[in-house]
C-alpha cells in the first residue's frame, strides 16, 4: 500500500514536471515566434518591357531584385544568392552574376554555372499588363535545379572576381 | 615565495596596517587574520569567498607553469575582462537599427577611452576564443577528460560552444557591413538544418531577415542568455575541478587534490566512531567514502604547497600579463568599423571572422548540409562523446598513440582550413597569395 502511494506520488511529479516544462516551452515558443512581417512584399510596376534590352540587368531597388533579358525572355532574378543570402551582384564585363562570398556563378537568367549553391537563382513571377511589366515579390519561385541549364553558361568578357583556382 | 612548511613563529606587526588588521571592523570583514604559518595560509584560502574557489593545498608540480599552461584561467581573466568592458559598452548601446552604427561612433568620437574600451572587448574577445580552444588542446593532450573527469570535459565542449556563441552574437551588433554579412552567412547556414532549419533560423532572427528584431535578439542573446549560460556553467565546471581533482601536466599522472567521493556510498568499517574517517594525515572524508574507492595512492602530503600564497600569487601575476596585454592590444590596433550595413551590397570578400573562416572554406567546396551543419554538428557531438568513447584509462602518451593521432590530425585540418580561409582566400573566395594582397578581417 506503501508502496503504491508513493510509486503514485512520483508518477505525480515526473507527469507534473513534464508537464510544467513542456508548458514553460511552449509559453516561450509562442512569445518568441517571429511577428509575421508586414505584407512580405507585392505588385511592383515597372517600365514597358521594351526598356530592358537583351544582355542587360537592371536592378530594382524596392525589390531587391534584378531584372534581365537573356535568349528574348526577362526574368525577374532575387538579389539573394541561395547559397547562404549574399547580395550578388551583377558583372558587366562577364554578363554573369558571382556571388562574393563563396564564389558561386549564375547567368543573366540566373541559372546556376558553378559554386557551392544548391540551385539556381530564386525568380519572381513577371506579367505584363497593360503594356508595363509588373512583378511580384511576395511569390519566389525556387531557382532551377543544378544541370538543368537551358541558357549559355559562357561569360562574354572578363570575370569581376578571379577564377577560382580549383 | 615563502613555500616552506615549517610552523614559523607569527612575526610580531606593528604600525597602522596591524591597527587596522586588529580593528574589531576590519575583523568583521575579513573572517581569518592572515598570519604566516601553515594554518594561516590554509585559513587565507579557506576562509574567503573568493579564494575559497582553490583547494587550501595543492600539488607542488602545479606550480610549474607547463603543467597547464594556466589556459584556464587565462580564459577566466579573459571573460572577466570581457564582462568589465562590456558593461562600460551597455551603457552606450542601443540595439537599434537606426541607432546602433551612430552609436558606434560616438562611442569612438564622444566617449572618453570609449574607442579604447571597445578595442580591449574586441581582441579580448579573440583572445578568448584562442585560450578556450587552446585549454580543451591542453586537456586532451595530458588526458584530462579521462574518468572520473568525463563530464567536466563536457561542461568545458559545452563552455567552448558558449563562447564561440558570444563571439557570434556580439559580431552582429556593431552594425556595420562586416557584421551584417558575417550574420548573414552564418545564419543562412542555420536554414540547412534538415527539418527545422528554416523555423529555427527565423527563431534567431524573428524574422526572415535580419532587421530590428535579429539585432535585438542577438543583443538580449549576447548580454544576457549567454551571461547567465556561461556564469553557471563556470560554476560547474570549477566545482568539478575541486570535486575530481587535477590533472597535472607532463607527468601523465593524475593528482586528486579532494578525495572522489563516489556514487557508491558506504561508510568506511574503521575509524567511523566519531563519523569521520581518516584516511590519511591530511585528508578527512566525512564518512561517506567506500575507503577502496579513494586513489590516495597519487597524492603525497609532501609534495604539496599551500595554494596560498604560492599558486595565488602566480595567478595574479598572470591576470595582470593578460591584462597588459589586452590593453597594448586595445592601444596598437584599432577594431576595425566599416560602413553601415548595407543589406544591398556584400562587400568583396566577405569573411567570417578568423575562427569561423575554416568552415566558410569547407563551405565553399561542399555542400551546405555537409560543411555548414553536419561537420560542425560532428565535431561539437565527437567532442562531447570523446571521454565516453575512449575508455582507455591511461594517460601516458605512449599508450594513446591512436586517439593522440586521430585528435592531432583533425586539430591541423582545422588550422589548415583557417590558415586558407583566413589568408589565401579573396574576392568571390578566389585563390589569392597572401603576400600579393592580404584580405584578412579581424
Ligand atoms: S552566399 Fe553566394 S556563394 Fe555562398
Amino acid at each position: 500500500m506503501d508502496q503504491t502511494r508513493r510509486d503514485l506520488l512520483e508518477a505525480g511529479w515526473t507527469v507534473g514536471g513534464g508537464l510544467l516544462i513542456a508548458a514553460a516551452g511552449w509559453t516561450s515558443f509562442v512569445a518568441l515566434k517571429p511577428l509575421a512581417s508586414a505584407g512580405g512584399g507585392g505588385v511592383l510596376p515597372l517600365l514597358e518591357p521594351d526598356a530592358y534590352p537583351e544582355g542587360s540587368a537592371t536592378f530594382v531597388r524596392q525589390g531587391r531584385l534584378f531584372i534581365t533579358r537573356t535568349g528574348g525572355e526577362l526574368h525577374a532574378i532575387s538579389q539573394k544568392c541561395p547559397h547562404l543570402g549574399c547580395a550578388v551582384p551583377f558583372c558587366e564585363s562577364s554578363g554573369q552574376f558571382e556571388c562574393p562570398c563563396h564564389g558561386s556563378v549564375f547567368n543573366a537568367a540566373g541559372e546556376w554555372i558553378s559554386g557551392p549553391s544548391p540551385r539556381g537563382m530564386d525568380r519572381h513571377p513577371l506579367q505584363v499588363t497593360d503594356g508595363r511589366l509588373l512583378v511580384n515579390t511576395a511569390v519566389l519561385e525556387e531557382g532551377a535545379p543544378l544541370g538543368s541549364r537551358k541558357f549559355d553558361g559562357r561569360a562574354r568578357g572578363p570575370r569581376c572576381t578571379t577564377e577560382p583556382a580549383d | 615565495m615563502p613555500a616552506t612548511e615549517t610552523d614559523r613563529p607569527p612575526v610580531p606587526r606593528r604600525g597602522l596596517m596591524a591597527r587596522l588588521r586588529g580593528s574589531t571592523l576590519y575583523r568583521s570583514v575579513v573572517r581569518t587574520p592572515g598570519s604566516d604559518s601553515p594554518s594561516g595560509r590554509a585559513l587565507h584560502a579557506f576562509g574567503n569567498v573568493f579564494l575559497h574557489i582553490y583547494p587550501v593545498r595543492i600539488p607542488r608540480g602545479l606550480l610549474r607553469f607547463r603543467s597547464t599552461w594556466r589556459l584556464g584561467f587565462i580564459s577566466s581573466v579573459l571573460f572577466a575582462l570581457l564582462f568589465i568592458t562590456g558593461l562600460y559598452l551597455m551603457f552606450f548601446y542601443t540595439p537599434a537599427v537606426s541607432m546602433a552604427y551612430g552609436d558606434m561612433q560616438q562611442l569612438r568620437a564622444q566617449v572618453g577611452f570609449g574607442q579604447l574600451i571597445r578595442n580591449v572587448h574586441r581582441w579580448g574577445a579573440h583572445l578568448m576564443v584562442l585560450a578556450v580552444v587552446l585549454h580543451l588542446v591542453r586537456v586532451f593532450v595530458h588526458g584530462g577528460y579521462k574518468a572520473p573527469r568525463q563530464f567536466n570535459w563536457v561542461i568545458g565542449v559545452g563552455l567552448l560552444v558558449v563562447t564561440l556563441a558570444y563571439s557570434f552574437t556580439g559580431y552582429l551588433l556593431p552594425w556595420d557591413q562586416l557584421a551584417y554579412w558575417a550574420v548573414t552567412v552564418g545564419s543562412g547556414l542555420v536554414k540547412y538544418a534538415p527539418g527545422v532549419g528554416n523555423v529555427l533560423r527565423d527563431f534567431l532572427l524573428g524574422g526572415e531577415t535580419i532587421g530590428q528584431a535579429a539585432l535585438l535578439r542577438f543583443y538580449v542573446i549576447h548580454v544576457a542568455v549567454l551571461t547567465v549560460a556561461f556564469a553557471l556553467l563556470m560554476a560547474v565546471h570549477l566545482w568539478r575541478i575541486r570535486k575530481d581533482g587535477l590533472v597535472v601536466g607532463d607527468t601523465g599522472v593524475a593528482h586528486d587534490v579532494t578525495a572522489r567521493v563516489d556514487d557508491r556510498i558506504a561508510l568506511p568499517a574503521a575509524e567511523q566512531a566519531d563519523g569521520v574517517a581518516r584516511l590519511d594525515d591530511s585528508r578527512r572524508v566525512l564518512g561517506v567514502v567506500h575507503v577502496d574507492e579513494v586513489p590516495g595512492r597519487s597524492r603525497d602530503p609532501d609534495d604539496e604547497v599551500f595554494s596560498w600564497p604560492a599558486l595565488i600569487i602566480r595567478h595574479q601575476v598572470i591576470a595582470l600579463a593578460v591584462c597588459a596585454l589586452v590593453l597594448a592590444l586595445g592601444i596598437a590596433f584599432e577594431a576595425p568599423l566599416r560602413d553601415i550595413a548595407n543589406p544591398n551590397l556584400t562587400p568583396e570578400p566577405s569573411k567570417a571572422p578568423w575562427y569561423f573562416v575554416g568552415l566558410q572554406e569547407l563551405l565553399a567546396h561542399f555542400d551546405p548540409l555537409v560543411a555548414g551543419v553536419l561537420a560542425p554538428g560532428a565535431l561539437v557531438a565527437a567532442l562531447v562523446a570523446l571521454p565516453y568513447v575512449d575508455r582507455n584509462p591511461s594517460r601516458r602518451p605512449a599508450d594513446r598513440k591512436v586517439a593522440l593521432v586521430l585528435f592531432w590530425a583533425v586539430f591541423l585540418g582545422l588550422v589548415v582550413l583557417t590558415i586558407i580561409g583566413a589568408f589565401f582566400r579573396g574576392p568571390g573566395w578566389a585563390f589569392v597569395l597572401p603576400w600579393e594582397h592580404l584580405y584578412f578581417e579581424p
